[in-house]
């Protein structure tokens, strides 16, 4: 806390008005009404839980329960608990009430991708449960190797961006449980949100199908995900920022914080991909001395130099580029599973691109199709977008994704309307450009926009080579049943004519076989079938097939 | 079928049949033993493929030939059809039946019961209308070179026939001139007649079955020592077959009397000349020599110094008006090589020119005695005939 401490003159300006704007502005935080605040507080929790598991390796195992407490009223809505539980690596008692009670609180500076990204989260929902109920989250949790299971009730005080505890408490763990329970009281209108909630949490079961979850609804309904594979992407590793992806404000920070003696060291210490030569080449391009203390940077005389330090560091051309590998992809495999358990599709493909960056914040697409099958006929493709692992359900005609589908030509790819098709787009980062605080959609940022279609038209091209060679395949099947059901009709009759007389009666069982076999082979070696998936259709068998099927009866 | 009653002939009519059905389809067999498809090959029956014999004066068939193969998405069916069509007959000569074509149609109509693509249950019949067995039963005929005659297929007889004539046919001799006023049917293996003794000079063949009857009450066949047939319309092989053969075997002439129209002309054509459906058969089933004795448009309107068999009032009574059909019937049967002789260019264009035609019945009501002891024997004496 030691950090906290030093920076606390900025940072009270900032958190005090952070925790009253959220308070006052529920709507960007997706709390606009109740449908979406029941909608957004189980999301919260849920992506909470799903952080705490599957990001430390842990498969999840998830509970969501939601409870109808009080009916509406005249006056305001009905009032719901929502309890979601985790098996995550637990919150320890030290940081419990922070974690729940203190927007934008964080132990470290660092950027990872992690699922909540505005240091917001689960505490938008202890605001949202304080401003509607006046009720405080409640909090389970233990770690692995503690012996104790602690629980607090916590409130924020919004004034001062402090966490309240109104309860709190400690017993001894008979089990080996380890995780978090967090329950909030809130406002909601359950029936307009259920198809939404339902929705999201079977598109966090696509995309996370090693996941265990359960849903258990107001009216006592039971959605169960089981885990369809165990395993899983591997965690996000935390990295030091690129210099092209910071601003005025956090460079502030970084100077205040950091160790480093000199700016040359500053720049190798604090950010990735800066070497000896690449730091004393840029300083020398800012024109700033390489021995210059960090602290002397943030001197009121030296605002401009400043200025000019943080806008060369986010232009200069002699950085690596961005470092992508504590990116955690969801991974080919993983979106195939999930999409052929969710649609069980005829066809299902996904591609993980490399990684991108724009503006120093490096980025991975993924997307998959789902095409075929059982997938119900559309006008238009059904689109699944996700950020961060996260469903993205609301604007889908703003996301970039839904303008990168629309756009391509499905005919070309072999696709006819109605649609039989799903599109998943992941967009992995460690800054995804939301356009609102909502996180609901994703804005159009050109590099972004054009590796979306790359992943797209990559997967969509493997579909039409599928489509096309299912096609020549449908057609040599047709061949082969519009001649094989005749093969009986015309061995039995082959083999009546090669006989003479005399031979008939006995020969004829043994010769119609024969016959039959001849046909057999004759039909089957007449075609070719394509390779679809690496596998060929055995033509034999479907000759076969087709025989065995055959019936003849006589007219009457 | 006991054997004892059948007679020689036919047996070894049937020994045949089967030996060249069972040759040509062992190879079949053996050519796909040895790897090779499934392949039948065909004589074509298509009107390009028939030509018209100047030599001989008939149509034939001409060389091109089709391949049916089993393998061939459009085929199979056919070539399926062709085979059951095979094994029927083949069955049938063995265990000395007579099937009639409808008989064929019947035994073969299986109904293949097969599931698609989507596993759905599906009926197809191997063949749905008699046209389709008919079809490759003529198939079979021209590809084994063998008549349904051959194969003992029959057919429902409609040619009759009478006069100074006495035949073998089966075990049995028929004097064809002690028929009382009933005649003989033409049976529908007519090569399996022996002609005994004759006494006739020429063969009348009448188009119409009341006409033929009333010739033969009348005794035109025992006044002018002739034989008379009828086809009763379009005739069958069997009648055609025998008048060939009255023509061929004996150097009987033969004469046509039909209605004065194209419908009547093309009759005639088939006699003589073969049919364009059946024109593999010609060979063996036309009349080349055939005469075209009327009722023709001189003998209703005359011609330079011909005066004509009717008088004014009677042509009005008689003649009917040409209808659109029979003028384009006439128009086509013009293109004919065979039609193209100076007589039957004046025929025709005086049919085009007068667009009128007439019944044989039309003479007869004039009188029957006038068509029978005027009009027809003094057509034949003068010659007076088309070509």
């Amino acid at each position: 806390m030691a950090q906290e401490q030093e920076s606390k003159p900025r940072e009270r300006f900032t958190e005090i008005s952070v925790a009253e704007f959220f308070s006052k502005n529920k709507e960007l935080a997706g709390f606009s009404n109740p449908t979406r605040a029941l909608y957004q507080t189980v999301r919260e929790l849920v992506e909470n839980a799903l952080d705490a598991t599957d990001s430390h390796g842990i498969l999840p195992d998830i509970k969501v329960h939601i409870r109808e407490v009080e009916p509406e009223t005249e006056d305001r809505p009905a009032r719901y608990e929502v309890t979601v539980e985790d098996n995550g690596i637990g919150v320890p008692k030290t940081v419990m009430a922070q974690a729940f009670g203190k927007v934008l609180f964080s132990s470290k500076y660092v950027i990872r991708q992690t699922r909540g990204m505005y240091g917001l989260g689960v505490k938008a929902v202890t605001l949202y449960a304080q401003t509607t109920t006046g009720r405080p989250v409640f909090v389970v949790s233990s770690q692995e190797n503690s012996e104790y299971v602690y629980y607090q009730k916590v409130r924020i005080d919004v004034k001062r961006n402090e966490p309240l505890v109104a309860e709190d408490g400690q017993f001894l763990k008979r089990s080996s449980w380890h995780g978090t329970v967090v329950s909030a009281l809130v406002e909601g209108d359950w029936q307009r949100a259920k198809p939404k909630i339902i929705e999201y949490i079977r598109r966090t079961a696509v995309v996370a199908p090693y996941a265990e979850i359960w849903l258990v609804t107001p009216e006592n309904e039971i959605y169960f995900f089981p885990r369809a594979t165990k395993k899983m992407p591997k965690p996000p590793r935390e990295a030091k920022p690129h210099p092209h992806g910071v601003d005025l404000e956090q460079v502030k920070v970084m100077l205040e914080s950091t160790k480093a003696e000199n700016l040359l060291d500053f720049l190798k210490e604090e950010f990735q991909g800066i070497g000896d030569k690449t730091a004393t080449e840029f300083l020398r391009s800012v024109g700033i001395r390489s021995d210059m203390s960090p602290k002397t940077l943030l001197r009121k005389d030296r605002a401009k130099e400043l200025e000019e330090f943080v806008t060369k560091l986010r232009t200069f051309k002699g950085f690596r580029g961005p470092r992508s590998d504590y990116l955690s992809p969801i991974g080919e495999e993983l979106i195939e599973l999930g999409l052929t358990r969710m649609f069980k599709p005829e066809w299902v493909k996904a591609v993980t691109r490399p990684a991108r960056a724009y503006q120093g914040h490096p980025f991975i697409v993924e997307a998959g199709i789902a095409f075929g099958g059982s997938i119900e006929p559309q006008e238009e493709p059904i689109l699944l977008r996700f950020a961060n692992k996260i469903p993205l359900l609301y604007e889908e005609r703003e996301d970039v994704s839904y303008k990168v589908v629309t756009s391509v030509d499905w005919s070309r790819y072999g696709v006819q309307e109605p649609y039989q098709l799903a599109v998943l787009v992941h967009v992995a980062s460690t800054k995804v450009p939301y356009k609102g605080v909502g996180k609901e959609s994703i804005s159009d940022v050109p590099e972004l926009e054009s590796e979306i279609r790359n992943a797209v038209l990559e997967v969509a091209r493997s579909l039409r080579l599928y489509i096309s060679r299912k096609q020549r395949e449908e057609m040599v099947k047709e061949k082969l049943v519009t001649i094989a059901k005749y093969i009986p009709e015309v061995a039995r009759s082959l083999a009546i004519l090669s006989l003479p007389p005399e031979k008939l009666d006995k020969q004829y069982r043994e010769l119609e076989a024969r016959a039959r076999e001849l046909l057999i082979s004759s039909v089957s070696s007449s075609v070719e079938m394509p390779k679809i998936d690496g596998r060929r259709a055995d033509p034999r068998a479907l000759v076969e097939a087709i025989i065995k099927g055959v019936e003849i009866e006589e007219v009457r | 079928m006991p054997e004892a009653y059948q007679d020689k002939i036919d047996l070894e009519a049937r020994k045949r049949g089967i030996n060249v059905m069972n040759g040509t389809f062992s190879k079949l067999l053996e050519s796909l033993e040895s790897g090779k498809e499934l392949k039948l090959v065909i004589p074509k029956r298509t009107l390009t493929n028939t030509i018209f014999d100047p030599e001989k004066g008939i149509l034939k068939l001409g060389v091109s030939k089709l391949e049916r193969r089993f393998l061939d998405m459009n085929e199979a069916r056919r070539f399926m059809q062709t085979l059951v069509m095979a094994s029927i007959i083949y069955r049938a000569l063995i265990e000395n039946e007579y099937p009639t074509i409808r008989d064929l149609y019947y035994r073969g109509k299986h109904t293949i019961v097969y599931r698609d693509l989507e596993g759905r249950h599906r009926e197809e019949n191997t063949w749905d209308e008699q046209a389709e067995s008919d079809a490759v039963l003529r198939d079979l005929e021209v590809m084994l070179g063998l008549l349904r005659e051959d194969l003992m297929i029959l057919s429902k007889e409609k040619g009759k026939v009478v006069g100074n004539m006495r035949i073998r046919s089966g075990n049995d001799v028929i004097d064809l001139s002690k028929l009382g006023h009933g005649a003989y049917a033409i049976e529908s293996t007519p090569d399996l007649i022996e002609f005994l003794d004759v006494d006739a000079e020429f063969v009348l063949v009448v188009e119409k079955d009341a006409v033929f009857q009333q010739l033969h009450r009348v005794g035109f066949w025992q006044k002018y020592k002739s034989i008379l047939v009828t086809g009763a319309g379009q005739p069958d092989r069997a009648t055609r077959r025998f008048v060939r053969r009255l023509n061929e075997e004996l150097g009987l002439p033969v004469y046509v009397l039909t209605d004065s129209d194209p419908y009547g002309w093309y009759i005639y054509s088939v006699f003589k000349v073969g049919s364009i459906q059946l024109s593999y058969e010609s060979e063996r089933l036309a009349t080349p020599k055939a005469k075209f004795l009327g009722v023709s448009m001189s003998d209703i309107f005359g011609h330079g110094r011909k005066k004509p068999y009717l008088t004014d009032e009677e042509r009005r009574n008689y003649i009917i008006k040409a209808k659109e059909l029979d003028i384009r019937r006439a128009k086509e049967l013009m293109k004919y090589s065979w039609f193209q002789t100076n007589l039957w260019k004046r025929e025709i264009d005086m049919f085009l020119d007068k667009k009128a035609k007439l019944e044989i019945e039309a003479l007869a009501s004039k009188g029957l005695r006038f068509l029978a002891f005027q009009y027809l024997p003094e057509k034949i004496q003068t010659h007076d005939w088309i070509e």
